[in-house]
């Protein structure tokens, strides 16, 4: 199952977003202003700890330090994001 | 003209707001209006470098604020807003100027027109 | 063997990131052979008018008409 997050953590959708995929135990995809999730341990603070994934050209076009994507995320194209939704048996999203 | 403080609380790209608050500082500016540019909240990260826009179609509004600056708008961010997301001082643009809430409070209190984005 | 993705776009087309969102992910899938709809609803159809001048952002008019030739289905 995938939870794709397009919002920042300092709103009410972007945690909300979070916290589902973990009370499902499902991944999740970082795009738009989800990718600031990379930054400081919005993810850990808020119990998530399985996969997350991150849009590359999202991440690149806010200035994120790509080192936050490689501790805390996989960094993904457009192409890789199709694969990873068509081969999910559930996609949520966007929160 | 007069002088008029415009406030952006969001994070540019995700929606419309950093770049209407940059387009409309830039006429302003032009239009001989002393322009304050208030970046609070997740309107913070409008100022982080290294945006690349490659491939987007946007503009890169981290060239549109250094333009800001560059036209004499005054570009402020909140210090609280700063570390909340994670933007260090040293990695601000030249010009952006940190301030607190109460400074940012003196010049709202100063301005004859605001703007929220 | 490809899959059907439908993506659902109910905000204006300049206001928000997702008419990009939307753009880039039926492109990627449509060169993966899947079949794409988009079913626009709400501001959404407001990417489909014509005679769209953005400058500086996704145009949608010309993203969209680009991608219906390339396949895309869209629903208004």
């Amino acid at each position: 199952m995938l939870v794709i997050v397009r919002s920042a953590p300092d709103t009410v959708d972007g945690r909300r977003g979070i916290k589902m995929a973990r009370d499902l135990a499902a991944d999740v995809v970082l795009l738009q202003n989800g990718v600031y999730f990379l930054q400081q341990e919005h993810l850990e603070d808020l119990g998530f700890c399985r996969t997350a994934y991150v849009l590359s050209d999202d991440r690149k076009l806010r200035g994120l330090d790509p080192a936050d994507a490689d501790r805390r995320a996989k960094e993904i194209t457009y192409d890789a994001l199709v694969d990873l939704m068509s081969e999910s048996n559930n996609v949520v999203g966007m929160f | 003209m007069g002088y008029i403080a415009m406030i952006l609380r969001k994070p540019p790209y995700g929606d419309i707001n950093a770049a209407e608050a940059v387009r409309h500082a830039l006429g302003a500016a032009s239009g001989d209006w002393k322009v304050s540019l208030i970046l609070v909240d997740g309107g913070v990260l409008l100022a982080k470098q290294g945006q690349d826009d490659t491939g987007t179609g946007f503009t890169n509004l981290e060239s549109t604020l250094k333009d800001c600056i560059d036209m004499g708008v005054d570009v402020y961010a909140d210090y609280l807003s700063l570390a909340l997301q994670s933007v260090k001082e040293e990695e601000l643009p030249d010009g952006v100027q940190v301030k607190n809430e109460s400074d940012i409070a003196s010049l709202l209190k100063e301005a004859d027109q605001t703007m929220i984005f | 063997m490809g899959k059907t993705m439908t993506l659902y776009l109910s905000t204006s087309p300049y206001s928000y990131e997702n008419t990009l969102t939307t753009v880039r992910l039926a492109d990627s899938a449509l060169d993966k052979g899947h079949t794409v709809n988009v079913i626009a609803s709400a501001d959404g159809v407001y990417c489909f008018l014509k005679s769209q001048k953005a400058k500086g952002i996704t145009n949608a008019e010309e993203e969209f008409s680009r991608l219906i030739q390339k396949g895309l289905k869209v629903f208004l």
